[in-house]
């Protein structure tokens, strides 16, 4: 058995079970976000929210998912056939490749690699590319307006979002993820570095589309945004991708700032419970936070938007990495 | 750590950066003090560049000497007056943005990396940091269909020098392993010799930095863009940057590749013909007088890159010589063209002086004797300057090069001569606007020193002579 | 053997989607190939070992630049029927320089060497096992190379200056959001209460200002009147 583990095709096999055990989650997690978001938003509206399907609408999001599958998947005419079923496989697809790198516990990663965290970032940026790709192809102003934001938005907040991944980079001394958790092992990087932990989270409202930075999709003048044009599975797909996309940038967040599988204090019966479990728990406070924005606020102006993220964010991250990297030559505490 | 070499790069770094923010914050335009501040700074560099002491520093990729102090003045000169020249004409053509003076400013600081390069890739960037202002401020005036046209053309045809550039210095690098010019300069004498592909790689290193100086056969993009370009842009790419192109070329080609002198003693002196020639004939029948500028600096160039094939200390001399009094001359004569408006709009054909003599007469003499001078009149400056790179090619048995300069500088006598005729006896054109002091004065300051340098050429050329010591010891 | 396969898959595409860049007829697909071109040179680069440039050339040239130039792709109407009148007129003396150029660098290749200690000189990219990758450019980025890494900031600097310089207006008669005007109002505007059932002209507020003077509009009345 031991030798066979260790052959290419063994190998092979682990990472794949490896994979299924992460992702079969993740993709529960997803369906059943899309569920928890519409009682959450209900809950705060005084609402009751899905309660027909199945006790207390827990069969709801396979209903949708069964619904969408059965439609026709409607290619408009003069539309780029080819990229347009690509673009929501594209985005589905990063929003599933960046889980590779994530350390649900210590040592638990598919791919415990040096360069995490540039890894996490490079996937993330490339997000735009489904966006950009589906406005394009298809071949409608609405779409390609969408996209157009979007785009710009994406890249806009990923420069300060750069910026803070650097100062949190600076307190720990290494591109692993697994060591970034590991340096918040006395503090978690959210109390020393609070302000760039909230310019973190709006960044990340901002790069996963969401309230109140959901201008790409803005109902009220672009229809629907990107995917206006979208139907059946291919819609799903983009629901889904974009429900991953919230569960790993509260996942990135909760390892760059909320000390991963890190229980809250080192004591006894905090330390009963297994890291994975206190990482889900940490995500899903983050998730709840997302949704409890999108339940707050009204949607930015686009102005106001480039605005905060180029004239606000960027020199604040800036300033506030000089003074960290001051800080920690002047204290010592620079990581060897 | 031996950073504080770099002293005037470092200062005028952080000074162009705190111009920068002092520049952009204010609500109105702050283009007067900010070009104030950027001579202030230049001057101040220029102190620091008096008083450095030489050495290699910051990895070997920087020298300091003689030869970096000569051209680094000249080109921090060139650039202040630059400056000082655009002030009027920038505010009068609505081109009067802090940006202007800022980007002159972060111009020289590439100029000053160039000439105190000691790397190849110090080269590089020293080129890019002086090219990509350049682009910027040739297209400054950007409503302008010919200023954007030379912006543009400069930028695409400069970018294809600086890869033609990049691809010999990769060559260069295969063969010796280092980019460093001293290392580079052990490798190149180790008795093994060169193959070709090194001889090819400096052959596109000069292409790359002939480019830049606009000798023949890279010089295409010069006439459109000095006539696209505003006037003081024209002025500026005429002066300092050409000194510091100069400059760099002959640190590359005696420097590191001075053992292989017989290699490229040949491609420039072929340059050098080919830019003498070109910039006598073509100007010839050039009306727009910015045109005609161009024409003469690719003359003058030749002139000056005979100096260089001689590759002796007399020839570098000649060289250095050569550009010192070039910069004088041409920004004086720059000086006169900014200063050309007739009833408040900048007019630039060779008609528009007619009768200058009766209408402004000490423009039209200062303009007179930046003529003569560039002809190569005796006892004007510009005559000394032909005479020492003519004197140096004699002497080392560069017959062919010191026939042709002779030659051509007398076909060349005949449009700068012409200037004179339609400025003394053409009937007047009507009356030009009368020049502001400060073109008055760059007028006058560099018409003495072109007039009066027969008396006093002692300290130039000892500075000169040392310069070239400094290059090839 | 596992390496090696990859290397000639990911170079095999990264030149195959390299002549698709010059030769796709649509500009979109041009720059979508260029993108996947990016992505195989990354991967080379992986391969090799240099996983920290790998990342950075995916985030810098495929997260950003080329973002950047599908969009300007994208908004420009390119006829690139039009681009390729001359191609066929043009394409031998292309072939005859791309010929000699080849024949030169042949030329060059076949009669190579190097100086004597070139092999000493080279720097190693990787200073061992032990020395990660970004902890090896950074150590000689900001220690030997810290003169070039600075002028490369202060080129990019310019390169900002220039585009805002070249590009940047003031247009008339756009509007401005002034936050700090908008905050400092605070004070003056406040909320009323307001009667049920009344409207804001009870409460003396007219809105648009009524005219000074009202022309007599009397036909325009008794109309108005018949139509509720």
């Amino acid at each position: 058995m031991d030798g066979f583990l260790s052959t290419p095709i063994g190998i092979l096999a682990i990472t794949i079970a490896q994979t299924l055990a992460l992702l079969v989650p993740v993709l529960i997690a997803v369906a059943y976000l899309t569920l928890a978001e519409r009682k959450v938003l209900a809950a705060m509206q005084l609402r009751k929210g899905p309660n027909v399907v199945g006790p207390f609408g827990l069969l709801q999001p396979f209903a949708d998912a069964l619904k969408m599958l059965m439609k026709e998947t409607i290619v408009p005419s003069g539309a780029n056939r080819f990229l347009f079923i690509l673009a929501p496989m594209l985005l589905f697809m990063l929003a599933m490749l960046a889980w590779a790198v994530i350390p649900v516990n210590d040592g638990w990663a598919i791919a415990d690699i040096n360069v995490g965290v540039l890894y996490l970032f490079a996937i993330s940026s490339l997000g735009v590319y489904g966006i950009i790709i589906a406005g394009w192809a298809s071949n409608s102003k609405y779409a390609f307006l969408g996209a157009l934001r979007s785009a710009a938005q994406m890249v806009s907040y990923e420069v300060s979002m750069g910026f803070v991944i650097v100062t949190v980079l600076l307190c720990v001394g290494s591109l692993n993820l697994s060591e970034v958790v590991r340096a918040q092992q006395n503090v978690w990087f959210f109390i020393p570095l609070f302000p760039m932990f909230v310019i973190f989270f709006i960044s990340i409202l901002a790069e996963t589309n969401r309230a109140p930075f959901d201008l790409p999709e803005g109902e009220s003048e672009l229809v629907a945004g990107f995917f206006v044009e979208y139907s059946s599975m291919t819609f799903a797909l983009f629901f889904l991708g974009e429900y991953a996309n919230m569960i790993l940038m509260s996942a990135l967040t909760t390892i760059l700032f909320l000390g991963g599988w890190l229980p809250p204090v080192a004591v006894e019966p905090f330390t009963w419970i297994p890291g994975p479990i206190w990482f889900a728990l940490k995500i899903c406070l983050c998730l709840f936070v997302f949704i409890w924005v999108r339940a707050t606020f009204p949607r930015y102006r686009y102005d106001q938007l480039m605005r905060l993220g180029w004239k606000v964010f960027l020199p604040f991250s800036l300033v506030w990495l000089v003074i960290t990297a001051a800080v920690l030559k002047l204290t010592g505490w620079l990581p060897a | 750590m031996t950073w504080t070499l770099a002293l005037p790069e470092l200062v005028l770094a952080i000074a162009g950066l705190v111009i920068l923010v002092a520049g952009v914050l204010p609500k109105q335009e702050t283009f007067f003090p900010v070009s104030m501040a950027c001579i202030g700074s230049l001057l101040l560099a220029a102190v620091l560049v008096l008083g450095q002491p030489e050495g290699t520093a910051l990895g070997g990729h920087y020298v300091a000497d003689d030869f970096s102090g000569f051209m680094k003045l000249l080109a921090i000169g060139g650039a202040a007056i630059g400056i000082l020249l655009s002030l009027d004409y920038n505010t009068k053509e609505g081109l009067g943005r802090f940006e202007f003076p800022l980007l002159m400013l972060l111009a020289t600081i590439g100029m000053m990396v160039m000439i105190s390069a000691n790397d190849l890739l110090s080269l590089y960037l020293g080129l890019e940091l002086l090219s990509l202002p350049l682009y910027v401020i040739a297209a400054f005036n950007r409503d302008s269909a010919r200023s954007a046209e030379a912006g543009l053309k400069y930028f695409v045809l400069g970018a294809l020098a600086s890869g033609l550039l990049l691809y010999g210095s990769s060559l260069v690098y295969g063969f010796a392993g280092t980019t460093n010019f001293d290392r580079l300069a052990d490798a190149f004498s180790a008795d093994s010799g060169v193959t070709a592909g090194v001889v090819v790689g400096i052959v596109f290193v000069i292409a790359g930095l002939a480019f830049k100086v606009s000798a023949v056969p890279f010089h295409m993009w010069t006439p459109d863009v000095y006539e696209g370009a505003p006037t003081p842009v024209t002025a500026f790419f005429a002066a300092a940057p050409k000194v510091a192109a100069i400059a760099l070329l002959a640190r590359v080609l005696v420097g590191p590749f001075g053992d292989l002198a017989g290699q490229w003693q040949q491609v420039i002196t072929l340059v050098s013909l080919g830019s003498m020639t070109l910039g006598g004939f073509a100007a010839i029948g050039q009306r727009n007088i910015k045109r005609l500028m161009a024409y003469s600096s690719i003359g003058h160039v030749g002139y000056a890159l005979m100096g260089l094939a001689v590759a002796n200390d007399v020839g570098l001399r000649g060289l250095l010589v050569y550009m010192a009094i070039y910069v004088a001359m041409n920004l004086g004569t720059f000086a006169v063209l900014i200063a050309m408006r007739r009833k408040g709009r900048a007019v630039e054909q060779v008609e528009d002086l007619a009768g200058l003599g009766r209408t402004d007469l000490g423009t039209a003499v200062w303009m007179a004797v930046f003529m003569f001078s560039m002809a190569g009149i005796p006892p004007l400056a510009g005559f000394f300057g032909k005479l020492y790179v003519f004197l140096a090619a004699v002497q080392a048995g560069f017959w062919t090069l010191a026939v042709v300069g002779v030659l051509t500088s007398v076909v060349s006598a005949y449009y700068y001569l012409r200037i004179v005729k339609v400025m003394f006896f053409d009937a007047p054109a009507g009356a030009l606007d009368p020049a502001p002091a400060s073109l008055t004065v760059v007028m006058a300051a560099s018409g003495l020193f072109t007039l009066f340098f027969v008396l006093w050429p002692a300290p130039l050329l000892a500075a000169a002579q040392a310069a070239a010591a400094a290059l090839l010891g | 053997m596992i390496a090696a396969l990859a290397f000639y898959l990911f170079a095999a595409i990264l030149i195959a989607s390299a002549v698709m860049v010059v030769t796709a007829r649509n500009p979109v697909h041009s720059v979508l190939f260029l993108i996947l071109a990016f992505f195989n040179a990354a991967a080379l680069f992986l391969i090799a070992g240099a996983e920290f440039l790998a990342m950075i050339l995916v985030i810098v040239y495929v997260g950003a630049v080329a973002v950047l130039f599908l969009f300007v792709v994208m908004m420009l109407d390119i006829d690139f029927a039009r681009l390729r009148e001359g191609f066929q007129r043009y394409a031998p003396i292309g072939a005859i320089i791309g010929g000699i150029l080849f024949l030169e660098l042949l030329l060059v290749l076949s009669g190579w060497s190097f100086a004597d200690q070139a092999d000493d000189l080279r720097l190693s990219p990787n200073p061992g096992a032990s020395v990660t990758n970004a902890a090896a450019l950074g150590r000689i980025l900001y220690t030997d190379y810290v003169y070039l890494f600075q002028l490369a900031g202060l080129i990019l600097l310019v390169a900002m200056i220039g585009a805002i310089v070249l590009t940047h207006r003031e247009r008339a008669g756009t509007k401005r959001q002034d936050i700090a005007v908008q905050v400092a109002r605070s004070g003056s505007v406040v909320l009323e209460e307001v009667p049920v059932g009344a409207g804001i002209k009870a409460l003396g507020i007219r809105r648009p200002p009524e005219p000074e003077a009202e022309p007599p509009k009397v036909t325009h009345d008794a109309h108005h009147g018949g139509h509720h």
